[in-house]
């Protein structure tokens, strides 16, 4: 199987409210893939839909060949964590691993167990107790015990000091190394440097639609920042799609996705990386959430 | 599940359990004063006819024992707000649901277990403490024959097992629907309160048919046993009933409807009315076809109305649980 996730005119409606409409990705087995998004873009009902805790209002989706559901089957291949970090904050670590035992066909408590020995972690405190970071650590340990196929994390990251953003990044990408091509990841997070550090797949959301879905590697292959003089820009945009368009009083920037190369020797073609692909995009999609977005990244 | 269950209800069901063994404790001590004043007046009792008067000036437990039984009333409500209305409301505010409906159960096992386990706790917590309150109620039905009382009736036999089912399965289903646990402890009590008030004061007369006895007015009738008097009153040949008012009335029938032949008798003599004149108004009364009516429950349904009032409110729980597996299996997390 290619796509793990696969998702065909996505939409959920809420009352009166659209948290996602007309989402089209797919996602390949075993990438890490990054979802990025201003708040309220529509990142959360995306991965809740995925993990079967929302039912869609329009729209198809798939995760490994059939629509999420209350199956017992299905739930045990998917991993999700969720953004308030989900526990019960009586019961200690320990209650909780020995309760996904009970839970789950199969349960890996014992490297759960050794790899929160490994961060310092007590397993005999109520989580409730931990600090933010830790608590992120006990519920990712939990969600990777399950050793699921799909692992699904809304913005697990957020509310962590670099340090601890650090240790839980490592933990996830040992344990997608350790699963050897079996496990799909869809990490959601306003990080964009934490996310490329460890992605390989994005997906764009904005205003509730996707702006971008497929391998960072080849988009950012395919997009080039154009510097040139300030001048008639009509004919670069027959061939190319022009994302993104800064103009200063004699120069013009634009963050384009080629269509072939370009001849125009005018400009000058440079590299992007992934925020400015992503700030790119986000600043065509002129939604009132850019500027959100671009000050929290800012403030990290 | 069940070690999931258990482990996060632990702590409340041990205080559950002390708090029942406290209340066992007091009943136990006061039922067994009671029981000890009830054999030191029976034989006084059984001396006299039946009934006698010096039997019912005997108060049995006192008042602190009393208010102590009746707080047993309100022991359903305190499982249904305590257990029931955190079970799903409570989990879907912190956001555990996210973490226990992603675990490879479906979320109607994930109910059932957690549901089940609670309700068989209120069952047996509500039967424990009915079964307590039955036994030390038992010298005072003896001697007031009382059990079929409203008040009585609601806290012996069988029903505070149904009471507490009850209770427990509004609590959870309010809290499935409503998704907040204060304002689901708010329709709870509100709930339980209403539907018990409507049950007991309006239904529970008409379970089985009354009985109904007539005898001249005035003369009054105590059906035998622990009967349960629903209405009594005067009737006239017009089968107008009268019943209740008890300011200005004669036997129960006021003194407008007394007829103008018989009512001129009351006011014969001086001011005051004596014994004598009432008597001739009645015989005049009974003369115009008045006739006195006692209808009441006889004791032999009982047992009968224990269980029909035991299964209306096991069949609303089971309907309320049905309302929150449909809820829980359908609505997003």
């Amino acid at each position: 199987m290619s796509a793990v996730i696969e998702t065909q005119d996505l939409s959920k409606r809420y009352r009166r409210v659209t948290a996602l409409s007309d989402c089209s990705v797919t996602v390949p087995e075993s990438r890490i893939c990054a979802l990025i998004g201003p708040n309220g873009a529509g990142k959360t009902t995306l991965l809740r839909l995925l993990a079967g805790l929302a039912r869609p209002t329009g729209g198809a989706v798939s995760v490994l060949g059939g629509a999420p559901r209350q199956d017992p089957a299905f739930l045990a291949e998917i991993g999700y964590l969720a953004q308030e970090i989900p526990l019960y904050r009586r019961l200690t670590a320990e209650d909780h691993i020995r309760a996904g035992a009970h839970l789950n066909p199969r349960w890996d408590g014992e490297s759960a167990r050794s790899r929160l020995r490994e961060l310092n972690i007590a397993l005999d405190r109520p989580v409730g107790t931990l600090s933010g970071g830790q608590r992120a650590q006990v519920a990712l340990g939990l969600t990777l015990a399950k050793r699921p196929r799909v692992l699904l994390l809304d913005e697990p990251v957020a509310a962590l000091d670099p340090l601890a953003r650090r240790h839980f990044l490592g933990t996830l990408t040992a344990a997608v190394a350790e699963a050897g091509g079996e496990l799909t990841v869809v990490l959601s997070s306003h990080l964009i440097a934490d996310l490329e550090r460890v992605c390989d797949h994005i997906i764009l959301l904005t205003g509730s639609h996707v702006q971008l879905c497929g391998d960072i590697d080849a988009l950012l292959a395919e997009h080039k920042v154009l510097v040139g003089p300030r001048k008639d820009t009509s004919s670069l945009e027959r061939t190319h799609q022009v994302v993104h368009t800064v103009r200063t009083a004699r120069q013009v920037t634009m963050l384009v996705r080629l269509n072939g190369s370009v001849l125009d020797p005018a400009y000058e073609a440079s590299e992007v990386d992934l925020e400015e692909l992503v700030l790119g995009y986000m600043g065509a999609s002129a939604t009132p959430a850019y500027a959100h977005l671009a000050a929290v990244g800012e403030d990290q | 599940m069940t070690w999931l269950v258990w482990r996060q209800y632990r702590a409340q069901g041990a205080a559950a359990l002390a708090l029942l063994a406290a209340f066992a404790a007091v009943l136990v001590v006061s039922g067994l004063q009671i029981a000890r004043q009830w054999h030191s007046v029976a034989a006084a009792c059984t001396a006299h006819a039946a009934g006698a008067s010096g039997c019912f000036d005997v108060s049995l437990g006192g008042s602190h024992a009393q208010l102590l039984i009746g707080l047993s009333t309100i022991v359903p409500a305190v499982l249904g707000f305590l257990w029931g209305a955190p079970l799903v409301a409570q989990e879907v505010e912190t956001g555990t649901v996210n973490f226990a409906w992603t675990q490879s159960i479906t979320r109607t096992r994930w109910l059932s277990v957690k549901a089940g386990w609670l309700l068989l706790a209120a069952a047996l917590w509500g039967g424990a403490i009915g079964a307590l309150a039955t036994w030390w109620s038992g010298p005072r039905n003896a001697l007031y024959q009382e059990q079929f009382q409203p008040g009585h009736f609601d806290i012996q036999g069988i029903v505070p097992i149904g009471y507490a089912v009850f209770a427990t399965a509004l609590g959870v289903a309010a809290g499935a629907v409503l998704r907040r646990t204060l304002v689901a402890i708010a329709v709870t009590i509100g709930g339980f309160t209403a539907v018990r008030l409507l049950i007991s004061l309006v239904v529970r007369p008409h379970y089985l048919a009354a009985v109904t006895a007539y005898y001249k007015p005035m003369a009054g009738y105590s059906p035998p046993g622990s009967a349960w008097v629903v209405s009594e009153g005067v009737i006239d040949k017009h089968g107008h009933v009268y019943v209740g008012d008890a300011a200005a009335l004669v036997n129960g029938v006021p003194v407008t409807a007394v007829p103008a032949s018989c009512r001129s008798l009351l006011y014969a003599g001086p001011d005051t009315l004596t014994r004598t004149h009432l008597q001739q108004a009645v015989s005049c009364m009974q003369a115009g076809g008045f006739r006195g009516f006692t209808t009441y429950q006889p004791a032999s349904h009982y047992w009968p109305f224990q269980g029909i009032e035991t299964g209306i409110f096991l069949a609303l729980a089971a309907g309320l649980l049905a309302v929150t597996f449909a809820v829980v299996r359908n609505r997003d997390a």
